[in-house]
């Protein structure tokens, strides 16, 4: 068994009332004692890198200085059982897959095996994600309440992938989806809580503007010219060629430039790829600037999203996309594509703009650079919204009333 | 020796009669004066005055015994050097008899006001100390100014310790002086509702000597130095208002989204799963954009109207479904057949349905709503505009909106309250005609706010 290595929280649960007010810090008190007493258990399948141990790493200390025990757990693997949940992800993502019966097979071997290596305190038991979702097999033995937090896309799952994990969730006693088009055919109480950011985290926090200065300088950077940024990883999925052909059509009438920021990952060959072709259909632009980041570039990416003018997501596919929730948090007027859990956050005209095209996406554009005023207003509502919805006090709120919820089955809970 | 009081029988009688003269005469003006002041405190009940009398009614005597002796003496027959001398022992006797009755007045009036605002007995110690060596420091300066002793370096001397000790205690004086005034109630009393500019407010519910303690609204006490207080700006709004018959006890709601499974893709199943559908779903759907873009003066769209458009391009029942005025609806029964009525007739004319797109179905979500009890609690109309700048937009929008429509309790909580517990008739119909739908909530928490406020 592994668990959390104990290390002090820098952040206080007060340090957020500045952010979303007292009295729903408070409301997070008053929810909290109601459950006092309750040992809640995270099991997941890494501490570092990725989006769930991110939120993890936030959230367990918050839920705890709240009062309420939180421990967190990870299982254990061999490279073969990771290389199997890749192709779980992959599958349940819509891409096809190869899997095998030996890798079912390997998948639930590593289940046992973590199921006699792991202690199981928690009277409410999150599991996050497909890797331990077979823990739940020996759930009639561990007792208490258990809810599958599928962080990911699962809208169009590989039918066999989905058959062979849905035999396992149907014995969850609720699921929770980050958007309402992942809902499936199930049993069990389905709830919906959207991912969130941290506002105090390195790639949130507020910068001072020399910091902000030093870190553009240091990419060779420049305030001269409006700035259109786009945050993503190296992805065909992303459509940094669609990204490029929007800017050159805005171009045409406005001195802008472009900067397409994000990292190349060791476990997908295709990134590599991707950014070269990238460099190539930049062609050696000057006002196109190509910055290939390390993983640990939070601050840095921190300050381009706060230096940018107009910040773009032009996904072909996106889960979530946090990058348009970080982007929001900042205040910029945000360029984004009408796909997965977008829409969520960007409401087309109110918080943003959203777009089907490289055509449409330059339009936005051309708006957004001649109307500064209207991205202010975009912007500022945009902040607003990630205020209500998308940072980590509120999904804090949602763990607490779903098991709330799951002790009572009504649709009003009086306390 | 009888022939010498023969011949100065008049140098001795003389100086007599005038001691026994002037005696007397101070003994009745003393007698009426002490008379005048008892009935004087008796009305008022002064215990300051009764102190005063006890301590001084008998030396009075004595001062007026040395008064005596000092016209005798200065009408007698005596050298003057003797005179001199003679005047100067009895009014060194009057200075240290003086300042030994003014040590014992001070050190009971210090008791006596200190005890009253619960001072600790260090204060008293230390107050009853600094006075009595101030008064001995004053009698010594007198007696050495009446055996001509050099004033000038005691004075300096003095001077400078004084202007040390302020030094000092510069920090401390203002206090002081600010609690002597809390403690007189000039600026605040005990029972009148302060607010610091720390954002701290309340009830003052004692002001000692040190500090003064106020209850919060919802029931904290705090307790603020006297020191802290004198730095900080503080409003006072003075006594408290009417009270309610039964205080407003401001709940909270905080919700959750569990998706029902339920989707349509077009609008006959859009209708026909209205239909089946529990109320809290209907609930969600008809409030998620007020409660999402509850910043925005919101649209007061509902979700159904918002799909037909952006998934199905239905414009004309778009406009519809948006023009539905939720706040005409007692119940959500009532609304969803509204809701239904308005896309069956829609339907009716339509020969070939539109589909929603891939990933653009409706999805049906219901509201899943914990209430919860906030430790604020309302007795009267000021504490009510006070909590309301407090509660979350969750406890605004769960005593407007859900207790009208969800809970079904015909009116908003607030309007109720006020009508019945405070008899606030007009300013409950003032609330309860406010479409709540056209306000954002801090915009609608404003208005209710300063409605409350124009009537207090």
């Amino acid at each position: 068994m592994r668990k959390a290595p104990a290390k002090a929280s820098k952040v206080n649960i007060r340090d957020y009332e500045p952010i979303v007010g007292r009295s729903y810090i408070e409301e997070l008190r008053m929810l909290a004692d109601k459950l006092s007493g309750k040992t809640i258990q995270n099991i997941n399948s890494t501490f570092v890198g990725g989006g769930v141990a991110e939120i993890l790493s936030h959230l367990v200390p918050l839920l705890n200085q709240l009062g309420i025990d939180t421990r967190w757990h990870i299982i254990t693997g061999e490279t073969q059982f990771f290389e199997v949940t890749k192709k779980f992800h992959n599958a349940l993502h819509g891409k096809i897959e190869h899997v095998s019966d030996n890798d079912f097979a390997l998948f639930l071997e590593t289940t046992e095996k973590n199921l006699s290596e792991l202690e199981f305190p928690g009277d409410i038991l999150f599991i996050h994600d497909p890797q331990p979702a077979a823990l739940i097999s020996k759930k009639k033995d561990i007792g208490g309440k258990w809810i599958w937090r599928c962080h990911i896309d699962i809208s169009h799952p590989d039918s066999k992938v989905w058959q062979f994990l849905k035999q396992y969730i149907v014995n969850y006693d609720a699921v929770v989806f980050s958007s309402p088009n992942f809902v499936q055919e199930l049993p069990i109480r389905q709830f919906f809580a959207p991912p969130s950011i941290d506002p105090l985290s390195d790639k949130n926090k507020e910068l001072l503007p020399e910091s902000i200065d030093a870190i553009l300088a240091k990419y060779g950077l420049t305030r001269d010219k409006p700035m259109i940024l786009q945050v993503s990883r190296f992805d065909r999925l992303k459509d940094p060629l669609g990204v490029i052909q929007a800017f050159e059509l805005v171009r045409k009438n406005f001195a802008c430039q472009l900067v397409l920021a994000g990292g190349t990952a060791s476990d997908d060959p295709e990134s590599q790829e991707v950014l070269e072709e990238v460099r190539e259909r930049a062609g050696g632009n000057p006002d196109i600037h190509i910055l290939s980041m390390p993983p640990e570039s939070d601050i840095d990416i921190n300050a381009l999203q706060t230096a940018a003018t107009i910040i773009m997501q032009k996904s072909l596919r996106e889960g979530f996309a946090l990058t348009i929730t970080e982007a929001l948090w900042k205040a910029k007027p945000v360029v984004a594509s009408a796909v997965g859990g977008i829409p969520l956050q960007i409401r087309n005209k109110f918080t943003g703009l959203l777009c089907h095209s490289v055509e449409g996406a330059a339009y936005a554009l051309r708006q957004l650079l001649a109307n500064p005023d209207y991205g202010h207003w975009l912007g500022h509502n945009g902040r607003e919204h990630v205020r209500q919805h998308f940072l980590i006090t509120r999904e804090i709120k949602d763990y607490l009333l779903m098991i709330l919820a799951l002790e009572r089955n009504e649709d009003i809970i009086y306390l | 020796m009888v022939e010498w009081l023969r011949f100065n029988w008049l140098s001795i009688a003389v100086p007599v009669l005038v001691f026994f003269g002037v005696f007397f005469i101070s003994l009745w003006l003393r007698r009426i004066v002490y008379n005048a002041l008892e009935r004087w405190l008796k009305e008022r009940r002064a215990e300051i005055g009764k102190i005063a009398i006890s301590v001084t009614k008998n030396p009075f005597l004595h001062w007026l015994l040395i008064l005596g002796l000092y016209i005798a003496l200065q009408v007698s027959v005596l050298a003057p050097q003797w005179k001199s001398l003679g005047g100067e022992i009895l009014a060194s006797i009057f200075i240290a008899y003086f300042g030994w009755i003014l040590i014992r007045l001070s050190r009971e009036f210090i008791a006596l006001c200190l005890n009253k605002v619960k001072a600790p007995n260090q204060a008293i110690t230390a107050t009853t100390t600094i006075t009595q060596i101030v008064i001995v420091v004053i009698g010594v300066l007198m007696l050495l100014e009446l055996w001509g002793a050099p004033m000038v370096p005691i004075i300096i001397a003095l001077i400078t310790a004084i202007v040390v000790a302020i030094l000092i205690l510069r920090d401390v004086f203002p206090g002081m002086l600010f609690s002597f005034q809390l403690i007189q109630g000039r600026q605040i009393k005990s029972g009148d509702f302060i607010r610091l500019e720390s954002g701290d407010e309340g009830y003052v519910e004692e002001i000692t000597w040190r500090n003064t303690q106020i209850r919060t609204l919802d029931g904290k006490t705090i307790i603020i130095p006297n020191t802290k207080l004198v730095k900080t700006t503080v409003i006072n709004y003075g006594k408290p208002v009417k009270k309610a018959t039964e205080p407003f006890h401001f709940s909270t709601r905080l919700h959750l989204k569990e998706l029902t499974g339920l989707k349509a893709s077009n609008l006959s199943q859009l209708v026909s799963r209205l239909k089946e559908v529990p109320d809290a779903v209907i609930y969600y759907h008809t409030h998620s954009f007020l409660e999402e873009y509850q910043f925005l003066t919101p649209e007061p769209a509902n979700d159904f109207a918002l799909w037909v458009e952006e998934a199905l391009g239905y414009e004309i029942l778009a406009e519809r479904l948006a023009s539905i005025d939720t706040f005409e609806f007692p119940t959500i029964g009532a609304l969803r057949q509204r809701i239904i009525g308005v896309m069956q007739d829609f339907l009716a004319g339509v020969t070939n349905e539109r589909e929603a797109p891939q990933d653009n179905e409706f999805h049906f979500i219901k509201s899943i709503d914990v209430v919860l009890p906030t430790p604020y609690v309302a007795h009267d109309l000021r504490e009510f505009i006070d909590i309301l700048r407090k509660i979350s937009i969750n406890s605004l929008y769960f005593h407007i909106f859900e207790a009208k429509l969800r809970l079904q309790r015909g009116t908003n909580d607030f309007s109720m309250w006020l009508e019945d517990c405070l008899g606030e008739k007009e300013l409950a119909e003032q609330i309860a005609r406010l479409d709540p739908y056209n306000y954002t909530l801090e915009n609608l928490r404003e208005t209710v706010f300063q409605l409350c406020k124009k009537k207090l």
